[in-house]
């Protein structure tokens, strides 16, 4: 009895077996496709997480992949380095600072934006106006900055000579080189390279909105402002909160506008580097520039730390005060 | 008649401010286009707004002859037409393997792939690895390592799932294989998607500098904006600006050329612009849907 149920178990489990393989066989091609793109993840997502443990050894780059494992385990040495730079305070609160700042005013110009078109009662100045608000989203840092030089250069800036020949100014402003500028300069670049960008999320979201409230409240009486704040504005929020979870998750890099880095390394100099100087460049700096690897990986996972931290606690908040959530 | 007015004198409200950001937005650019099209030593004077004082083919004709300049140029083009279309290949067909339900471990690879989109090693580890596999200081390291774009590997995946099953069925009953359906059958039906995928990748490529500045050494594979970040950067120091600006030969100078390269960087996106916008709405709410 018990010998037959065995025999059949082994015998319904090679049939399993065997049915498994010729399924497998079956999708070899497919498994073939998906097989090439899971090595590219292989080599250029996972091997690099491995590399982490470099920022705990004496990693020396002479000894290539096989040296982030053989090399001489340091502990937490790079990481007490780092916070004991003279010039550790400086970088984290130029991070933190030009992080929240970006957040505070990207984040709410595209919905400002989305209101003020979706109010404009002619279409085709609406969407004149839209389609060049997101045209600065599609070109490279680089150029915004070479923009921002040709308006803005003390030495050949546009704003500085007009100002100057209508005698409103008597010596140029050096907005480019004064650390005291740096900040506005990078966020007023980011509100006006992004703002038409996220709009559209939030133009998609007012567009879903029931044209029948509308007609609703007029009938009420209620003026437009009323009908900005309690249908528009009501018929956004879900969009709204997405958008913030997404910001806040990603504030290190500058919110979801990003690019803390490229405005980092193309404003900055050295005149204005005690404000511009942030974790990201000064960990670009000392690893690729001067070759402390291990040392400018270790200010690297400070920052991911951080940086995860932040996507999952926001998610978390999000999750418990409004229902709605990425994941 | 009182609401009338005021909705009246909201709407002229509304409309000097939309106007007032149409400004703002647009004038940049025509502002760069004029001047590059004026004489470099004359634009160092200033007052020009609306139209070149001097006008000059001058210095998109030193920016064509400047091997600096061109070669860069080619550099750049090279590695958009090439870094898309082996990136649009590549993430489509592994996406199209993805997008079969009844995949083998189709779990196990969605969880490696979504693991993927989270968290990375940083730049220095990532820096070490191109380092070994020899992609250093090569042309392959703008196109090989950014193939395969986890972020629209998921777009195409739910793209896919969406084509109707009888489409593939019918292409298998006649013993095609699985390369042969995914060429004759599924990438004729989704034109969209591969423009959108297309697109986007092109921008991207077309506009990198990042990975020039990091992972490349050699003159001669400079990409076009990073030598426009290189201007910037120099400029940036004043005092040193007026003397590269007049570090000049003949009329144009080095910022006039410089115009003409941001010119020349932006004019093929302005080009691709009406096809961009097209997909690109749906690329957006794809992309936020889908997370």
């Amino acid at each position: 009895m018990e010998v037959e149920t065995k025999v059949s178990h082994s015998v319904q489990w090679s049939h399993r077996r065997a049915q498994f393989f010729k399924q497998l066989k079956k999708q070899r091609v497919l498994h073939l496709f998906v097989g090439l793109g899971m090595i590219f993840l292989l080599i250029f997502s996972y091997t690099p997480m491995f590399g982490i443990l470099m920022a705990f050894k004496e990693y020396s780059i002479s000894s290539g992949i096989k040296g982030i494992f053989t090399s001489e385990w340091v502990g937490l040495k790079h990481f007490n380095e780092f916070v004991s730079d003279y010039r550790f305070g400086e970088i984290v609160r130029n991070t933190l600072v030009l992080s929240f700042l970006k957040v505070l005013f990207t984040f709410p110009a595209p919905i400002l934006l989305a209101i003020l078109l979706n109010e404009a009662r002619n279409l085709r100045f609406k969407k004149i106006v839209q389609t060049v608000s997101y045209l600065p989203h599609f070109i490279s840092w680089v150029v915004v900055a070479g923009i921002a030089f040709s308006f803005l250069s003390a030495d050949i800036g546009m704003i500085n000579k007009a100002l100057m020949s209508l005698g409103l100014i008597d010596k140029p402003m050096d907005i480019l080189t004064n650390a005291d500028h740096f900040w506005g300069l990078a966020v007023g670049s980011a509100v006006w390279k992004e703002v038409g960008w996220w709009t559209i999320i939030f133009l998609a979201a007012i567009a879903g909105i029931d044209p029948t409230l509308y007609e609703a409240a007029q009938i009420d009486g209620a003026g437009r402002l009323a009908r900005i704040r309690h249908i528009t504005f009501q018929g956004m929020k879900g969009t709204i909160v997405v958008v913030l979870i997404l910001t806040i998750g990603s504030i290190l890099g500058g919110g979801l506008v990003g690019s803390n880095f490229e405005q980092a390394f193309l404003f900055g100099n050295s005149i204005n580097n005690s404000t511009s100087e942030i974790v990201q460049t000064y960990a670009f700096k000392v690893g690729l520039r001067d070759g402390r690897f291990s040392y400018a990986a270790a200010i690297d996972l400070i920052q991911s730390i951080i940086a995860v931290i932040l996507i999952f606690s926001s998610n978390f908040i999000a999750k418990r005060a409004s229902g709605s959530s990425l994941f | 008649m009182g609401q009338k007015q005021k909705d009246k004198i909201m709407d002229s409200f509304i409309t000097v401010i939309l106007f007032l950001i149409f400004i703002v937005m647009f004038y940049p650019f025509y502002y760069v286009l004029i001047l590059s099209f004026n004489k470099g030593t004359d634009s160092l004077t200033g007052a020009i707004y609306f139209w070149p004082r001097s006008f000059t083919f001058e210095n998109y004709e030193r920016f064509l002859s400047d091997p600096h300049w061109y070669k860069a140029f080619l550099v750049t083009i090279m590695r958009t037409l090439s870094g898309t279309v082996l990136g649009v290949l590549l993430t489509s067909i592994v996406a199209y393997g993805l997008s079969h339900q009844q995949l083998l471990f189709r779990k196990t690879y969605f969880t490696i792939i979504i693991f993927a989109m989270y968290f990375s090693g940083g730049l220095i580890p990532y820096y070490v690895v191109l380092r070994s596999i020899g992609l250093l200081n090569t042309f392959g390291v703008y196109i090989i390592p950014s193939m395969l774009s986890t972020f629209f590997l998921l777009i195409a995946i739910s793209f896919f799932r969406d084509i109707p099953g009888e489409l593939k069925e019918s292409a298998h009953m006649d013993g095609a294989s699985e390369l042969v359906i995914f060429y004759k059958v599924i990438l004729p039906v989704s034109m969209p998607l591969i423009a959108t995928m297309s697109l986007f990748t092109g921008v991207g490529q077309w506009n990198s500098w990042l990975d020039s500045a990091y992972f490349v050494q050699s003159d001669n594979l400079r990409t076009l904006a990073f030598r426009m970040m290189e201007v910037i950067n120099k400029s940036n120091i004043p005092m040193d600006s007026l003397a590269i600006a007049n570090s000049s030969s003949a009329g144009a100078t080095s910022y006039s050329l410089q115009l003409a390269a941001m010119v020349i960087s932006v004019a093929p996106i302005v080009c691709v612009y009406p096809f961009l916008q097209k997909y690109f709405v749906q690329g957006v709410m794809l992309g936020s849907v889908k997370g």
